[in-house]
């Protein structure tokens, strides 16, 4: 029977639904103190003095501490941000002081008598002025700060983090060969991760010196590693917890709380000290996603093919690097888009502004560089009279061309995405026309958008898988990767079962992640688990089985290669009646007479990204991962030239898996995503007034899509096979976000009749651009 | 000392009922009861699109009537049925026309509180609309909420996400009323009688409030001009 390619129920569904299952949070203890912040009521300002007299006299507390305790720098990319504001802040609601108290509401009564007195500096509250000659600087050591990431290149005297190129070809050619040329903007704010569980952390210094947290992180081993390098602790010291995460996006991949718990913890002689954010604080203290303005130049002939591109991305990453950089160079490494274009020049940069901070966030960059792309090839179509889908058709990148970092495309490293848009394209009836006038006047309306995506990860980024079994035969599945919702736990193990020819319920998955028990898996990002951890479990099983045949091949006097596994027994070949059970062999096996062999059988595998070259600082010509994963998406909408309203009707996707473990929750995964676009197209963004502020940090003000005002999501999967994908599969995960904002746009666009180059696409946006903005007495 | 008194259990605000000829209900009554109780069509209509099921579960009257939150919703069909609170504080008790409640000088003294809302029988069942509109979402905060109610020949209004409280203007009411010129005509001309500064926040600018303003009381005179009785 087959173990993938089935609906399989996620190993944590029956805790889930019954409300059984515990994420970090959920675990109070009796001993446990809390720690609250106090944050910044300025975007920009010199902290003069803090006086903490009286909220140390506050009942309950037992310390409260500044940027002063333990002055250090953190940062994965540049060491910029000191967990807790010293001399400056930087952006609004950046923590100043720490409070840990007996209960949470003493501590949060504290925060309130702590006196702080700032002298508020001039604002940088957008790109433009950060990049004005005239900008004062946010950072005044900009040059000097270290940078773990070798490639990274802040520039002194300025508010730019760093310039990522990309050159390709011959733009001279490329605007030669082009018979038009189209010039197109676009415009993405800043918004939330919006998890259900916002992110929290409890610490303590065990008297041996040993530290262990527990929090809702997505990247145990990047906490264990960080806290490690800022605190200078042994690694060996350092152990990180993870129960289930209740949803991350790529919020929960930056280090954040689990310093502030280190610190509070410290404070007060290493007790145990619990720090979790209030929804307010999610929003406005922790990182957010970046905000990019982006420029587009496209060339090409009459008959649409591309044949040159220029881009400039600008990502605001706020007042801190977090990993706003990395995404600046995912976005000009797959800049392109999924379209073979042979000239090709781009230039991202990232600047700091007063704004809350960045890092990843779902689609890693790739959401704003295509809404930018994706806005002018639908501009481009509309010049040359083309259909939206046959443009993408014509320049549909395939085995042979190369992308705009100059690797090769090949069938399995990208899969198939014209059959993607046939699929779309049938999917959601385009032949019926994408702009049709019903009989009430409203217009419904189809917009298109092609993506891909690749991990942007480091070279080594690394997983392990690591396997026990029981006396009854049955295994258990242990690994770093941390269960953050796409129930992914469950898809490593249908992918061991499968390997092992074994009904999955006969594996059981160490849910948890502990970094001093699980082998290390990088991070639980960039779409990379199933891959990765997929990988190293077809190793690992096939450690298993080696090892099992070598032990059976003594009792059953044959060669191993005589052997076959499936079904938890080892059997011979030409005989499948003569053979042993696993439960017989996995903890040694133990003769009629009474004498024993081997002991106890332990897997493993681990899988390391391959063959990664880090991108040419001049050109850009490197490889940013193994492979892509390619995709067309839709969005229909029903739009009403009266009201100047819109509905959204259906969201379509049809991408290229490789090979779909569990449809059911890959069909979920991808809804996700789309639903998360169409939160993006439709409703969310910070607004941050004039003095960067941000206005809308709590849910009241703060619009997600509800359920209910979700349109119908079409899903299709095409198979194309990677070839050293676990089972052929490729990464799905974030995906389903990334072509949907620009999707939208491009539907109300041609809805509205004229050209929307930001989102979100609100109705009082489409009136003020249809009107004019201004009230006509009629 | 900061003290918090729930006075929710007092029996006087939990009364729902017809009383002498009058609808009686206590400000400590969820929405969701007087959803459910129904006596006045169109107060159910405006509190069911008040926040969302469970948190109307737990919102009283008095607490949407006299709360922070600017809009109040459940005060426009109060007004439009001309409806009277009943205050009390340690001086005693007194009835009040619901729009005082939003006086600077008639309005609630501080320690008093709303024990009861009265609505006259004769207003529970005339012909009402009540419609709302909001930024982009099923449920939020107003954009602009207004509730109408037919009583005779003329037709009442009640604003709310307008202006920063909650209105009824007579004199917009005039003149929405004038049969005499077309109802475009009289929508430009109630609009500058508009009784306050008129919004500007994040759920949207002034300039776009009076276009879904006019737009919104264009539909709402169609209707009741065109098609005479409706239930909204």
């Amino acid at each position: 029977m087959p173990q993938i390619g089935v609906d399989t129920v996620r190993k944590e569904a029956w805790d889930k639904v019954t409300g059984a299952a515990k994420y970090n949070s959920d675990r109070l203890e009796r001993d446990m103190l809390n720690a609250r912040i106090l944050t910044s009521p300025y975007a920009h300002a010199l902290i003069k003095s803090i006086d903490t007299s009286r909220a140390l006299k506050s009942d309950g507390v037992l310390a409260v501490i500044t940027g002063d305790y333990f002055p250090v720098l953190t940062g994965s990319i540049i060491e910029d941000r000191p967990p807790i504001a010293r001399n400056r802040v930087r952006c609004f609601g950046e923590p100043v002081a720490l409070v840990v108290a007996h209960s949470e509401q003493e501590a949060m009564k504290a925060t309130k008598l702590i006196e702080v007195d700032y002298e508020p500096l001039p604002v940088i509250n957008s790109i433009g002025e950060s990049i004005s000659s005239q900008a004062p600087l946010i950072h005044e050591n900009i040059g000097k700060y270290f940078c773990p990431d070798g490639t990274i290149q802040p520039k002194a005297g300025s508010n730019l983090l760093d310039h990522v190129r990309i050159r390709k070809g011959d733009m001279n050619r490329g605007w030669e060969e082009s018979d038009i040329v189209i010039e197109s903007k676009a415009f993405i704010p800043q918004s939330d991760h919006l998890a259900m569980e916002t992110r929290n952390a409890v610490a303590e210094i065990l008297p041996d010196g040993r530290v262990i947290i527990s929090t809702s992180s997505q990247a145990p081993f990047a906490v264990k590693e960080e806290i490690s390098k800022v605190f200078g602790i042994p690694e060996g010291n350092i152990i990180i917890k993870v129960p289930l995460v209740g949803g991350a996006f790529g919020g929960k991949a930056s280090v954040d709380l689990e310093f502030l718990a280190y610190l509070a913890s410290r404070a007060v002689g290493g007790r145990k000290v619990r720090i979790a954010n209030s929804r307010e604080e999610d929003i406005s203290s922790s990182p957010s996603k970046i905000s990019t303005e982006s420029t587009i130049k496209i060339g090409a002939t009459k008959d649409g093919i591309i044949k040159a591109l220029e881009a400039t991305y600008f990502v605001d990453c706020g007042a801190y690097a977090g990993t706003g950089p990395r995404m600046a160079k995912a976005m000009a490494s797959d800049g392109t888009g999924p379209y073979n274009i042979e000239n090709v020049h781009i230039d991202s940069y990232s600047v700091y502004t007063n704004h809350i901070y960045v890092t990843s966030y779902r689609g890693f960059g790739h959401t704003a560089s295509t809404f930018a792309m994706e806005r002018a090839v639908d501009k481009l179509a509309s010049a040359l009279n083309m259909d939206p889908l046959d443009i993408r058709m014509v320049n549909a990148i395939s085995e042979g061309d190369t992308a705009g970092t100059q690797t090769k495309i090949t069938l399995s490293n990208t899969g198939d995405l014209r059959a993607c848009i046939l699929k779309l394209k049938e999917s959601i009836n385009w032949d019926e026309g994408n702009r049709i006038v019903e009989s009430d006047g409203k217009i419904r309306a189809k917009g298109v958008s092609c993506f891909w995506k690749t991990s942007n990860s480091p070279v080594n980024a690394a997983t392990g898988v690591s396997l026990t079994l029981n006396s009854d035969g049955s295994i258990n599945l242990n690994f770093g990767a941390t269960e953050i919702g796409p129930g992914m736990k469950t898809t490593i193990a249908q992918i061991l079962a499968e390997k092992m020819k074994m009904d999955i319920n006969d594996i059981h998955v160490f849910m948890e992640v502990d970094t001093q028990l699980s082998p290390k898996h990088w991070k639980t990002v960039a779409s990379m688990t199933t891959f990765m951890v997929g990988n190293a479990v077809i190793k690992a099983g096939e450690d298993l089985i080696r090892q099992l045949k070598s032990l059976a091949s003594i009792i059953l006097a044959c060669t191993p290669n005589d052997l076959e596994v499936m079904g938890q027994r080892v059997y011979l070949k030409d005989d499948p009646d003569r053979g042993v059970e696993f439960k017989k062999l996995v903890q040694g096996y133990e003769y009629p007479g009474g004498s024993a062999i081997w002991g106890p059988i332990i897997g493993r595998g681990t899988y390391i990204m391959k063959r990664l070259v880090p991108l040419d600082l001049k050109t850009g010509r490197g490889k940013t991962g193994v492979s892509w994963t390619v995709g067309a998406q839709a969005v229909e909408i029903e739009y009403d030239p009266e009201k100047y309203t819109y509905r959204l009707l259906k969201a379509a996707t049809a991408i290229d898996v490789g090979k779909v473990i569990n449809p059911k929750t890959a069909r979920g995964l991808i809804m996700g995503g789309m639903s998360m676009g169409l939160g993006l197209g439709t409703r969310e963004e910070f607004l941050y007034s004039d003095d960067g502020i941000a206005q809308n940090t709590s849910l009241r003000t703060y619009k997600l899509i509800h359920f209910g005002e979700n349109p119908e999501y079409i899903v299709n999967f095409i198979e194309t096979p990677q070839i050293d994908g676990p089972f052929g599969a490729r990464g799905l995960a974030e995906h389903g976000i990334i072509g949907i904002p620009g999707a939208l746009a491009n539907a109300i666009s041609l809805a509205v009749g004229k050209e929307f180059d930001r989102i979100p696409i609100s109705p009082e946006l489409i009136w003020g651009t249809k009107t004019g903005g201004k009230y006509d007495t009629f | 000392m900061d003290a918090v008194i729930d006075i929710k259990g007092i029996p006087e605000c939990n009364v729902c009922e017809i009383r002498d000829g009058k609808l009686v209900i206590g400000s400590g009554v969820t929405l969701n009861k007087v959803a459910e109780l129904n006596y006045f069509p169109l107060l159910s209509r405006a509190v069911k699109r008040i926040a969302d099921h469970t948190i109307q579960e737990k919102i009283t009257m008095g607490g949407n009537l006299t709360g922070t939150i600017i809009y109040r919703e459940s005060a426009l069909p109060l007004m439009v049925s001309n409806s009277k609170v009943i205050a009390v504080d340690r001086n005693g008790e007194r009835k009040i026309p619901i729009e005082y409640i939003y006086d600077r000088e008639k309005g609630l003294n501080p320690c008093e509180i709303i024990v009861q809302i009265v609505v006259e029988e004769r207003f529970l069942n005339l012909p009402h609309v009540h419609v709302k509109r909001t930024k982009n979402e099923k449920i939020d905060y107003p954009l602009i909420t207004i509730s109408g109610l037919k009583d005779g020949e003329r037709i009442n209004f009640g604003f709310s996400g307008v202006c920063e409280y909650p209105f009824r203007s007579y004199k917009m009411e005039d003149i929405l009323n004038d049969r005499s010129i077309p109802i475009d005509r009289r929508i430009s001309k109630a609009i500058p009688n508009i009784p306050g500064r008129i919004l500007e926040d994040l759920n949207g600018s002034v300039e776009y409030r009076i276009f879904m303003l006019h737009t919104m009381l264009k539909e709402i005179l169609d209707k009741f001009e065109e098609e005479g009785e409706l239930d909204g």
